[in-house]
C-alpha cells in the first residue's frame, strides 16, 4: 500500500471504498481543475452521503434514483438472457457476427471469487489470450473488469459492457434503458454514454499497447444498445468515439498526480461522517464544511448534472460572488472582470472601470440602462 | 441487478429512519411524505425481484399445487437443459398447473445444496447448478437436475448459446404437442416469440406475424449443427475432469475458487 492509499483512506474515513466508474472518471475528465473532485473520486468517498450531511443533499442529477437504476438492470438482464440471445441476434445485424462465434465468457466472478483485483486478473488473461491467439478467442465477455490509471492512482472500472472480439477486434458493448425512438436519442443520454464507452476503448487500449499489441485492435466505434421505439425489443446503434477517446486521453495525462494534490492538503484532513451506533452520521456539519473548503474546486453549473456536491459548491461560489456561477459563457464576457459585486458595481457606476475595464462597463452600463427602462415601462 | 437491489434497500432503510425521526418531531405532514414514498420504493423492489408476468398472480395469492423444488423439476425436464429463473418461470407459466414465484427460486439452489449436504442422496433429485467448465465453479443463476449426466450440467464457452437453442426445439416440441389438444395461450405464444427472435429463419417475416413452433425447431436445429461438435467436446473433456478431480458433492455443486490466506504478494 502507498502512501498516496494511506492518506486517501484517512481522508475517506472509516466507509469501504467505491469503485471508479466510466461515469465518474468521463465526469471527472470534464472537470480536471476541480482538486475537491478529484480527491474525493481517488479517495473512493461516497460523495451523495457527504453533501447530504453537509446540508447539500441532491435533488437530482448525478446520483442514480434507485428507479432509473431498477429500469437498467431489467434491461441489461433481458438482453444478456439464454446466452446472450438478443446481443447476438443485433451483433449478427449489425456488424456481420458470423454465426459459429457464439462463445460466452462470464466474468462477474471468477470461480464464486468477486474480489475486483481477481476478477481484473481473469479478465485480463483471458483478453490478452483472445488478442494473441484471434482463431482461438472467445466472443462475448460479460462484466469485465478493467484497470485504469487516474491521476497516477489505479481506478477499477466496472462495465456494464460486455466486450466483445470480432475478427481481431474488441468492441465495447454499453447496454443503457433510454429509448431510441425513429432512430433518434436524448443527446444528453447519448453523450454520456459515448463518453463512458470512450473510457473503457481507452482502458482496453492501454492493456493491448502495454503488452506490445496494436492499439487499433480495439474499435473505436462503441456499440450502444438501447430499447427500440417504445418497445421493450433491444436495437443496437453504432457510436464512432474517436474524439471522445483522445480528448479523454489528455485530460488524462493533464491530471495532476493525485500526491501534488495530497501535499497541498492540511494533514489529518478527514471527510469520515463518523457514523454513530444508530447509523446516524455525529460529524459536526460545521467542521465537514470546512474540510471540504480546504480542498479547492471549481464550480461550473454544468457541475449540478455530474457531480453530488455541487450544490455545496455552488453555494460556495456564490458566497465568494464568482462569476463562474452564472456559467461559461457569461464568465468568458466578463473575462477581465473578478466578481459578481465587481460587475454590479459597474454596471450601476458606482465604481470607476480601469483602462481594460472600459469597453465591459460601457457594456454593462447599457444593459443596466435597458432594464431599468424596462422596468420603468412595465410599472 | 445486484447494484439496484442494493440502492433500493438502501433508501427503504433511510426512508424508515427518516420516518422515525419525523414521528418523534410529530411532522405529520412530512411523515405522510415519507410513507408514501417508502410505498412506492417497496413496490419498485417488489417488481424488480419478481418478473413481470407472476406479479400479478402473486397478488392474488394462489397456493400452488406442488412445492417448487417439484414444480422447477417438471420445467427443467421438458426444457431438458440448465436454465435461469426466468425461462423456468415462463415454461412453468406455459405449461403447466399451478404459480411458480422467483421469490421460490431464488433460495433454491442454497436449500437444495444444504439439504444434500445434511443427507447425500435421500432425495431422488437435487436441483443444482450448473457447472463452469474452465473453474468447475457454480454457474451464475442456471439450474439443472442432479440426475443429468455431468456433460449435461457442465457450461462450456459454446453452451449457453447451445442451451438456448436446445430449449428453442424442445419448448416448439412441447407448444406443437399442446396445440394439437387445446388452443394457442399467449403465454406459450410469447414464449415461442422471444425464442423465434433470436434465431435466424425461425420469426416471422414481420412483427407482428404468427410464429409457427416447426419453424422455430427447424431453425434451431439449422444454427444448433454448427456448434454441436465443438461444444459436446468442451463439455466431455470438462466432465472427465471434473469426474477425476471433484468429489459428489463438488460433481453436484461445484467448487469455489477461495484465497489460501498468507500466500501471494501482499496487499492492502
Amino acid at each position: 500500500m502507498t502512501s498516496a492509499d494511506a492518506r486517501l483512506d484517512t481522508l475517506r474515513g472509516s466507509t469501504a471504498p467505491l469503485s471508479h466508474t466510466a461515469r465518474t472518471v468521463a465526469a471527472l475528465t470534464a472537470n480536471p481543475g476541480c482538486a475537491r473532485r478529484a480527491v474525493l473520486d481517488a479517495a473512493g468517498a461516497d460523495k451523495a452521503l457527504i453533501a447530504g450531511h453537509a446540508g447539500f443533499p441532491q435533488t437530482s442529477g448525478a446520483s442514480q434514483s434507485p428507479f432509473a437504476l431498477a429500469r437498467g438492470a431489467v434491461f441489461e438482464a433481458q438482453v444478456k438472457a439464454g446466452g446472450a440471445a438478443d446481443l447476438i441476434r443485433l451483433l449478427r445485424g449489425k456488424l456481420g457476427l458470423a454465426l459459429p462465434e457464439v462463445s460466452y465468457a462470464d466474468l462477474e466472478q471468477v470461480g464464486g471469487n468477486t474480489d475486483r483485483d481477481v476478477r481484473y486478473r481473469r479478465t485480463r488473461a483471458l483478453l490478452l489470450r483472445a488478442a494473441r491467439h484471434p482463431d482461438q478467442a472467445g466472443t462475448l465477455y460479460d462484466h469485465p473488469m478493467l484497470r485504469l490509471q487516474v491521476g497516477g492512482h489505479l481506478a477499477y472500472l466496472e462495465p456494464d459492457v460486455v466486450a466483445f472480439q470480432v475478427s481481431g477486434k474488441f468492441h465495447v458493448i454499453e447496454i443503457k434503458a433510454f429509448a431510441v425512438i425513429d432512430g433518434q436519442a436524448d443527446d444528453e443520454s447519448v453523450a454520456a454514454a459515448a463518453m463512458q464507452a470512450a473510457a473503457y476503448i481507452l482502458t482496453l487500449q492501454d492493456l493491448l499497447t502495454a503488452e506490445s499489441l496494436p492499439e487499433a485492435a480495439v474499435s473505436t466505434d462503441a456499440i450502444l444498445v438501447t430499447p427500440e421505439n417504445f418497445s421493450p425489443n433491444a436495437t443496437a446503434t453504432l457510436l464512432d468515439v474517436r474524439k471522445q477517446v483522445s480528448v479523454l486521453r489528455r485530460q488524462l495525462a493533464r491530471m495532476t498526480r493525485i500526491e501534488t494534490l495530497l501535499d497541498q492538503l492540511p494533514p489529518g484532513l478527514t471527510f469520515d461522517l463518523a457514523p454513530g451506533p444508530d447509523e446516524d452520521f455525529t460529524r459536526p456539519r460545521g467542521e465537514l464544511a470546512g474540510a471540504l473548503e480546504a480542498i479547492p474546486a471549481r464550480y461550473q453549473p454544468r457541475c449540478l448534472k455530474t457531480c453530488e456536491l455541487a450544490g455545496f459548491c455552488r453555494d460556495e461560489a456564490r458566497a465568494a460572488g464568482a462569476l463562474s456561477v452564472l456559467g461559461s459563457v457569461v464568465r468568458d464576457d466578463l473575462g477581465s472582470l473578478d466578481s459578481i459585486p465587481t460587475a454590479l458595481a459597474l454596471a450601476s457606476g458606482s465604481r470607476e472601470p480601469s483602462a481594460d475595464q472600459a469597453d465591459i462597463a460601457r457594456a454593462l452600463r447599457h444593459a443596466r440602462n435597458l432594464t431599468d427602462a424596462l422596468a420603468g415601462g412595465a410599472a | 441487478m445486484k447494484e439496484a437491489l442494493d440502492a433500493l434497500e438502501d433508501r427503504i432503510a433511510e426512508l424508515r429512519r427518516a420516518i422515525r425521526r419525523a414521528l418523534a418531531a410529530g411532522e405529520q405532514d412530512r411523515v405522510r411524505e415519507l410513507r408514501a414514498e417508502l410505498r412506492r420504493t417497496e413496490r419498485s423492489w417488489d417488481a424488480l425481484v419478481t418478473p413481470a408476468d407472476r406479479q400479478e398472480e402473486d397478488r392474488q395469492g394462489l397456493a400452488s399445487l406442488l412445492p417448487a423444488r417439484e414444480q422447477v423439476h417438471q420445467a427443467l425436464t421438458l426444457v431438458g437443459v440448465p436454465a435461469a429463473p426466468k425461462l423456468i418461470g415462463a415454461v412453468h407459466s406455459a405449461f403447466f398447473a399451478g404459480q411458480l414465484a422467483a421469490s421460490q427460486l431464488a433460495s433454491l439452489r442454497r436449500d437444495e445444496e444444504r439439504s444434500y449436504r445434511a443427507a447425500p442422496g435421500a432425495r431422488p433429485y437435487y436441483l443444482c447448478p450448473a457447472l463452469t467448465s474452465d473453474l468447475l465453479s457454480p454457474a451464475r443463476a442456471l439450474l439443472c437436475v442432479s440426475t443429468w449426466p455431468l456433460e449435461q450440467r457442465i457450461m462450456g464457452p459454446l453452451s449457453p448459446r447451445v442451451d438456448f437453442l436446445s430449449a428453442a426445439i424442445r419448448t416448439a416440441e412441447a407448444a406443437g404437442a399442446l396445440s394439437a389438444t387445446a388452443p394457442a395461450s399467449t403465454t406459450v405464444e410469447r414464449l415461442l416469440r422471444r425464442f423465434a427472435m433470436n434465431i435466424p429463419g425461425a420469426g416471422p417475416a414481420h412483427s407482428g406475424g404468427s410464429v409457427a413452433a416447426k419453424t422455430i425447431a427447424a431453425a434451431a436445429r439449422a444454427e444448433l449443427d454448427i456448434h454441436t461438435a465443438q461444444d459436446q467436446d468442451d463439455r466431455a473433456q470438462a466432465a472427465r475432469r471434473a469426474r477425476q478431480q471433484l468429489n459428489e458433492a463438488e460433481q453436484l455443486f461445484g467448487t469455489r475458487l477461495t484465497a489460501i490466506p498468507g500466500t501471494g504478494t501482499a496487499r492492502r
